[in-house]
């Protein structure tokens, strides 16, 4: 776990590298800047007296209308594939993991994850499992500046964690700092703890990036922070299904790899920012 | 934009220098020994040092040791007013023999007392890294056996604490 995890961030590391050197080319603004086509679909006011017109004949003269640039709403679901791949090669790991979002606003999109693990946590001297379900909802900004009908996404944004689960206690060893009768082996206990309940708030940054037609393939990290933690009695919640490994101190980080789908629900028209002439 | 590669660069270098929490600080507070203090019978509030005492548990070949930095058989010799033994984590009676003027060279002066220690343990959650500790209840009406032996030199044993929580008290008080 600790080298997939230290795998995935030098892979993070390694992309966000070479999307800074591609986004390096193409100096900010400069599209903007650029004087912006006429757009405006509004026929101006009519300031002369009425008069017949011979239609067919206006037909003829009149320029092609340019094509509006126009913006695609509607709902992304997927799956989070890290979490699906991994009972593949982790034995002590079961997890599946849905992703939403809808858009808002150009900007904002509202996120929520639904998810539910399975997770066998072996340290040296405890040995616990932890079942149970999470919800996480909240919002994503996209700081994406996209060109024309490019539709990828960077992001950060926040979320309200909730997680319903169970821990069962395995085997565990006495902490014995003077082992004079010699080292006792671990205790099998199978005690269980039921109705246990966390939630966190956590800070998302993420990207997605459209492969082809309405599919997105993406990933993001996850800085994570207990709000609140019901602990059984005699034990501790060691592992918090979609918050992940407790540490000392309230912190977690998380990690996902998600396809989605794009359901287009309605279309925006993007109207052009209004450029103040120099006079 | 490039404050957001910023961020993601500093996650990645923060995370990826993450260090093992799963060593268990030797500062923890766990399975406790059971203090024991040597008083002198004639005079009970004053303690009593004892002499090259040696203390074996039953079933065991090595004494406990009381000098990690003492060479040879030295190491096993207590010669203070205090010292702390360990309990069986796994059991619920520890037994051991008690040797004053260990290994000296007359063997009237070499006196065995054995004492047997009666208990219920509960073992208490301490942390990830550390696992589990024990804590003893010493058997409220027969806490220890004392096998009198044909010349005993603990003339009294007085049970101070029957909860065995932690290391900072006396638990037993031992008059000779």
């Amino acid at each position: 776990m600790k080298h997939t995890l230290k795998y995935f961030f030098s892979f993070c590391l390694v992309l966000s590298i070479s999307l800074a050197k591609a986004q390096e080319t193409s100096p900010k603004g400069e599209l903007t800047n650029q004087p912006t086509p006429k757009t405006d679909g509004v026929i101006p006011e009519n300031t002369e007296p009425f008069k017949k017109v011979d239609l067919i004949a206006k037909k003829k003269d009149s320029i092609a209308p340019t094509p509006v640039k126009t913006d695609r709403y509607g709902v992304r679901v997927g799956v989070d594939l890290y979490k699906l791949t991994r009972a593949l090669y982790d034995k002590d790991y079961k997890g599946v993991e849905f992703v939403a979002d809808y858009r808002l606003t150009k900007k904002y999109f509202l996120a929520a994850e639904l998810g539910n693990e399975n997770k066998t946590t072996d340290d040296t001297r405890l040995n616990s499992t932890t079942k149970g379900s999470y919800l996480k909802a909240g919002f994503d900004y996209n700081a994406y500046q996209n060109w024309l009908n490019m539709e990828n996404i960077i992001s950060v944004g926040l979320r309200y964690g909730f997680s319903t689960f169970s821990q069962q206690l395995n085997s565990y060893k006495i902490y014995n700092a003077n082992p004079y009768f010699g080292e006792v082996p671990s205790i099998p206990s199978g005690q269980k703890f039921n109705g246990l309940t966390a939630s966190w708030i956590e800070v998302v940054a993420g990207v997605k990036a459209k492969v082809f037609d309405n599919v997105f393939v993406g990933f993001s990290v996850q800085l994570k922070r207990l709000v609140s933690n019901k602990q059984p009695d005699n034990f501790e919640n060691l592992y918090i299904p979609g918050f992940n490994r407790t540490y000392n101190g309230d912190f977690g980080v998380g990690f996902n790899y998600t396809v989605t789908y794009f359901v287009p629900i309605y279309k925006k028209k993007i109207t052009p920012k209004k450029v103040e002439k120099k006079k | 934009m490039r404050k957001i590669y910023l961020l993601v660069l500093a996650l990645a270098l923060f995370f990826s220098s993450c260090e093992k929490d799963d060593i268990c600080d030797a500062n923890t507070a766990t399975t406790p020994r059971l203090v024991i203090q040597f008083y002198d019978f004639a005079n009970p509030s004053v303690l009593k040092n004892v002499t090259n005492l040696k203390v074996v548990g039953a079933g065991m070949t090595d004494g406990i040791i009381f000098n990690p930095t003492a060479a040879d058989e030295s190491k096993y010799l207590a010669n203070g007013s205090k010292i702390s033994i360990p309990l069986k984590t796994n059991d619920v009676t520890t037994s051991y023999t008690f040797t004053l003027n260990s290994g000296n060279s007359n063997p009237a002066l070499v006196n065995v007392d054995d004492i047997k220690f009666d208990y219920t343990k509960n073992d208490i959650f301490v942390s990830r890294a550390c696992g589990f500790k024990t804590i003893f209840t010493l058997n409220p009406t027969n806490p220890y056996t004392h096998t009198i032996a044909a010349d005993k030199w603990i003339k009294y044993i007085s049970v101070e604490k029957s909860n065995i929580e932690n290391e900072n008290e006396t638990h037993i008080k031992i008059f000779f």
